[in-house]
């Protein structure tokens, strides 16, 4: 892939952007000197493009584009080593959380991701049921990513063990979640919350 | 007579399916050991790894809105699961330290917050409130000869200063515990690597990956089976096991207990108790072999 | 009727960029009591002073105030113009609008109101002054040099040198310090020992030292030009004046397997030891803790074969006491661990490699000692955990250092340079194997020193990787190193064989300890503070005491001895005088209100209080008073703060001229 070269200017660093993230992770973007410590632990770095460190250090050049355009943000476990090890307390997991929070409305964000499909239908279940309804989502995550044999073999047995409930009975205090959603909504939509 | 220990329990969602032998054996042991457990009423989900993935907000109020139904029970707030432990502790510690955050949340609850409440994991509950001295007492049938790999993963310890449950990087708490109850733990690598939990759903072939590197190091160290205090973790290790065997080739046969399972085990209880015929990878001819079944 | 000089100074363009100084002359002009009132580009400048004194002159000026920078910057300069002057210099006060004013604010209309505020202030306070006479001290011609490292040792034989007597005191059996535990320096590569032991046998040969090892200091009184030292001398537990060093004691000492601090713990001693065959003074001594004798009181294997019986089992610690005028700190450094640090401590320890308990992951200076042809495998590089030849090394710099998660932000200057320095020696001597260094940035500032780190690359092959690791763990019997190469953008695994990690400098242990002791100031980490960070590097705030060395932060050997020769230089330069002058800054206790609770006593940080009877003719008792002797005073103002009756005036600072200012406002 031919790489587009950074142009650099105050106009190409959105610090804007980087003040979002900073204001939604509660963590200094700059404080990252680039030692790679976040790097060398990150038990998924062989599956980003851009491996943490290089994630900070575009964010640190304004340059959100190509680290939301790519799939590293995706990628992410949130398994918090990298903020753990930071020497510089840099918490990259909590600025992974707002990368992929801002992408929802970021142009040119990659939106194909499986992951993303999941974490969708989780949040859907939780305004619908109150609860995970691990079956359920299972399900309707295959149908909905195409995948119909997807883990296939595992779901006989996992009946059988009782580990797949077929029904679920939802929470008496549903309209307070449905609240809770709506208020959400209601204050990003009056611009008083990101 | 001393009182008895009081807790609000929240189970959270996989312990209510896929993980209903941690919850079955949670309940069983406390209620040997004279620890009261009482289920916070129409608790929701956390929101787990998913919401605070795309919303932290969301992951917030949840948590927020939870503690708030804690409050209702009196005692401290008893938590299984780990990743459910996590996401709580990390409520309190960053609404306790962002007052843009809290107005948010209250704005969302539409209530003050209630967000005092002591969140604790079953692991400190057994090793600091009821003590492990205590605990050692309380078996009868000691688990010795039993190799333990204990699995932290990720969300017992990290980050630092949230969890506050033990060492971040070298923690003892659940040899502690098992060791306590006689049973011998094996140091390994991978007591505290990724087992990609949070792509269960999505990207099966990144657990299959991190968890064989868990099931190696474990198998390595000449374990007999691995203790978790985590329904995700335990899925990965105990459901998916058969099949990363396959791909890799190799056997493990590792079984994958939670720590109230092997706890409750030690303290007489039997095993339609602690749903052992729950597990995928039968720990039947181990626990046989070692003389506790 | 006083006749108040006013000068403003536009600090180049520091003060005059906010604050309009011709405005400011103009409105203090007004002011009663001010005659003359002018600005100036540069105040302290030639030109400036000159005008100063013309002006004292020609406008036959009483009191002057110069409106300029932070009196800790200037005071003295523009004092001593006013003496020039012929007048008394404590008639002259700063009203400083630059640090207070100008460098703090931005609109400038309210920066040049507050800037004539804090001036006329200042002429109010002015009025009050009176003049004061310049205290003198006589000076003790001796010094005292905390610390037998090179810092001490260079301070030490420079002072006595010029034919001054040096009280040199050592905590340790003998002098020598971290120095002496190294193999061989950058960026020239020559033997530690080679250059070390012959300074040290100067000091043990030179007249003018008088050697205190295994001491330590036990209570400083006194003040500059007259301090008395208490020190500990430590038993022994042999004579020193007996002893001839045979070391006949210590080849039959049946304790063999004690772990030698000197040699990081991977040598070993017998109880009766010296640290090192070229220690300085050669007598040994006997480590009660580990001694067959003291635990069980059986053995003296030691007394009985010692031929001039200088064993003696019996000895007590003792205190001395010295005089003198001057003390040099040259206390050095220790090296952060990463072991697991107590509940509560601000600093960590490193988890992620195992908090030191994989045996072949060292530090430098174990890897220092291994160099080492005096160590304890002859300069061989074998592994702690089985005496194997390690053929892939694993060099991680930056370790505590450069940390805030683990609670040190600073850089501890020198690991660059002995970590390049390492993959030298190692390549030197074990030819078929390959070093690796994780680092994030190369700081070689130096004569000759980036030269030296480039060749250890491109002439010494070792792989440097730009990049830190995560995570060290055991495997088997290798190391397996995670880390990252940030400039491929790729994760690093290394199986090594040894680690070794350069960690941080920190300030010897108890440094706060013996600080408080000396009444000197410390920073966050303990290391001391200097007086000035640019122009006075030397000195602490604490007259007469000096620094030298790693105490005050990290440094290497070059720039410890050039900061020891010149703490020399200062001793030496209050040396040149017979009496001292001191600033009359101090407490005076008016006697007539003086009811004699001593809370004053009580609160000195200084000693300065003292009881003074007070006796009709007939010598009958009348009552027992206060005392501030001005010698000690520090001049700080806390007795005069604390006093119920109002009884203590700090000069200089008086009631009358602090109410004054406020009255100003």
């Amino acid at each position: 892939m031919k790489k587009k070269k950074m142009i650099i200017s105050q106009e190409t660093m959105d610090v804007d952007f980087v003040r979002k993230v900073e204001a939604l992770s509660g963590t200094s973007v700059r404080r990252c000197f680039q030692c790679g410590k976040c790097s060398a632990g990150c038990p998924m770095a062989t599956f980003m493009e851009h491996p943490p460190n290089r994630v900070v250090r575009l964010l640190q050049l304004g340059q959100w584009q190509r680290i939301l355009a790519g799939r590293s943000i995706w990628y992410c476990a949130s398994c918090e080593t990298c903020s753990t090890r930071c020497p510089n307390k840099v918490h990259l997991a909590s600025i992974m959380d707002a990368l992929r929070k801002l992408s929802w409305d970021a142009e040119g964000a990659s939106k194909e991701s499986y992951v993303q499909l999941a974490n969708k239908l989780f949040l859907q279940n939780i305004r619908t049921y109150g609860r995970q309804y691990e079956m359920r989502l299972a399900a309707v995550f295959n149908v909905k990513s195409g995948q119909f044999l997807k883990d296939l073999m595992l779901g006989p047995k996992l009946l059988a063990k009782g580990k797949l409930k077929m029904f679920h009975s939802k929470n008496k205090n549903m309209s307070e979640i449905e609240k809770i959603f709506s208020r959400i909504e209601a204050m990003r939509k009056n611009g008083e919350a990101l | 007579m001393e009182k008895p220990l009081n807790y609000s329990y929240y189970p959270g969602c996989s312990l209510h399916a896929s993980a209903g032998e941690y919850d079955l054996s949670t309940r069983e042991l406390f209620k040997a050991l004279n620890i009261q457990l009482t289920e916070i009423p129409d608790w929701f989900c956390c929101g787990a790894t998913p919401a605070h993935n795309v919303d932290e907000l969301l992951s917030l109020s949840l948590c927020a809105k939870n503690l708030e139904l804690a409050d209702q029970i009196e005692g401290d707030v008893a938590v299984a699961c780990a990743a459910c432990f996590s996401r709580l502790k990390t409520a309190q510690h960053v609404l306790g330290e962002s007052a843009v955050k809290r107005k948010q949340v209250e704005k969302a609850l539409d209530a003050p917050l209630k967000l005092d409440g002591n969140v604790k994991h079953l692991l400190e509950i057994l090793a600091k409130d009821f003590g492990l001295e205590r605990l050692a007492a309380a078996v009868n049938k000691p688990l010795t000869g039993l190799k333990v790999a204990c699995y932290y993963g990720c969300l017992l310890t990290r980050p630092t200063d949230v969890p506050n449950l033990d060492c971040v990087e070298a923690p003892t708490i659940m040899e502690k515990v098992i060791e306590a109850v006689g049973a011998t733990t094996v140091p390994w690598t991978h007591r505290m690597e990724c087992c990609g939990a949070n792509f269960t759903l999505s990207r099966p072939g990144v657990v299959i990956q991190l968890t064989g590197a868990v099931l190696d190091s474990a198998k390595a160290a000449g374990a007999d089976c691995i203790m978790v205090g985590c329904p995700l973790c335990h899925g990965n290790l105990d459901i998916r096991q058969k099949e990363i065997e396959g791909v890799y080739n190799v056997q493990y046969g590792l079984p994958v207990f939670y720590l109230t399972q092997l706890v409750g085990l030690s303290v007489g209880l039997g095993s339609d108790k602690l749903g052992m015929d729950a597990m995928i990878v039968n720990p039947t001819p181990l626990l046989r072999e070692k003389n506790l079944l | 009727m006083s006749r108040i000089g006013v000068f403003i100074c536009h600090c180049g363009e520091n003060i005059s960029r906010t604050v309009d100084v011709e405005r400011v002359a103009a409105e203090v002009g007004k002011m009663p009591g001010v005659s003359f009132s002018t600005d100036y580009k540069y105040m302290c400048s030639d030109p400036g002073q000159n005008l100063l004194k013309n002006a004292i002159q020609e406008q036959k000026l009483t009191h002057i105030v110069v409106a300029a920078c932070s009196p800790r910057m200037h005071e003295k300069t523009f004092r001593k113009a006013v003496e020039a002057a012929g007048l008394n210099p404590y008639l002259c006060e700063m009203a400083n609008i630059r640090e207070h004013c100008s460098w703090v604010h931005e609109n400038k209309e309210e920066a040049t109101v507050k800037a004539t505020e804090i001036v006329g202030m200042m002429v109010e306070r002015v009025k009050k002054n009176r003049v004061l006479p310049t205290i003198t001290v006589p000076v003790t011609k001796r010094s005292l040099v905390i610390g037998g490292g090179i810092a001490g040792i260079q301070a030490a034989l420079d002072i006595a040198d010029c034919g001054h007597e040096v009280v040199l005191v050592e905590r340790e059996p003998s002098i020598g310090g971290h120095m002496a535990q190294l193999s061989e320096t950058f960026p020239t590569l020559d033997c530690s020992q080679c250059i070390m032991t012959p300074k040290m046998v100067d000091v043990a040969n030179h007249p003018k030292i008088k050697l205190y090892t295994y001491s330590e200091i036990e209570l400083v009184e006194g003040y500059i030009g007259n301090f008395q030292v208490t020190i500990k001398k430590k038993a022994r537990s042999v004579d020193e004046d007996r002893c001839t060093g045979c070391g006949v004691c210590m080849t039959k000492c049946p304790q063999k397997k004690i772990p030698n601090k000197f040699d990081q713990n991977i040598g070993m001693r017998t109880a009766i030891y010296v640290p090192f065959p070229q220690a300085v003074p050669n007598t040994p001594v006997i480590d009660r803790d580990n001694c067959t004798w003291y635990k069980t009181g059986k053995c003296g294997v030691c007394q009985k074969v010692c031929g001039p019986g200088a064993v003696d089992f019996e000895q007590q610690d003792q205190l001395v006491v010295e005089p003198v005028g001057a003390i040099v700190v040259a206390t050095g450094f220790d090296l952060y661990t990463i072991d697991e640090k107590p509940k509560g401590s601000p600093i960590k320890g490193y988890g992620e490699f195992g908090h030191g308990k994989i045996p072949d992951v060292i530090d430098g200076m174990t890897f220092e000692r291994l160099a080492s042809a005096s160590g304890p495998t002859g300069g061989k590089i074998l592994r702690p955990s089985d005496g194997k030849e390690p053929k892939q090394i694993v060099f991680i710099q930056c370790i505590g250092s450069r940390a805030r998660e683990k609670g040190i932000s600073y850089c501890s200057k020198v690991c660059c340079m002995y970590t390049a320095k390492h993959t030298m020696l190692y390549h030197h001597k074990v030819h078929d194997g390959q070093a690796y260094v994780f680092f994030m940035d190369a700081r070689t500032p130096g004569k000759s020193y980036d030269e030296f780190w480039r060749r250890s690359i491109e002439e010494e092959e070792a792989v440097y990787i730009r990049g830190m690791v995560s995570r060290l763990y055991q495997k088997g019997d290798k190391i397996v190193v995670m880390g990252s190469d940030i400039a491929v953008g790729v994760q690093v695994e290394i199986e090594a064989d040894m680690v070794v990690l350069a960690t941080a400098i920190q300030p010897q242990k108890g440094a706060e300890l013996l600080a408080q002791k000396l009444g000197i100031s410390y920073d966050k980490y303990n290391f001391y503070s200097e007086a000035h960070a640019k122009l006075r590097p030397v000195e602490c705030a604490t007259a007469g005491i000096y620094l030298a060395g790693a105490c005050q932060g990290p440094k290497d050997i070059p720039e410890t001895v050039s900061q020891a020769s010149a703490a020399a230089a200062k001793v030496m330069t209050l040396f040149s005088k017979d009496q001292l002058e001191r600033e009359p800054i101090v407490a005076r206790v008016k006697e007539s209100g003086c009811v004699g609770c001593f809370a004053c006593k009580k609160v000195c940080a200084y000693g300065a209080v003292e009881e003074k009877e007070i006796r009709d003719r007939q010598g009958n008792l009348i009552k027992t008073v206060a005392f501030v002797n001005p010698g000690v005073c520090a001049g700080c103002g806390t007795c005069q703060a604390t006093c119920p009756s109002k009884s203590v005036e700090l000069d200089g600072y008086t009631d009358e001229q602090v109410i004054a200012m406020i009255e100003a406002l």
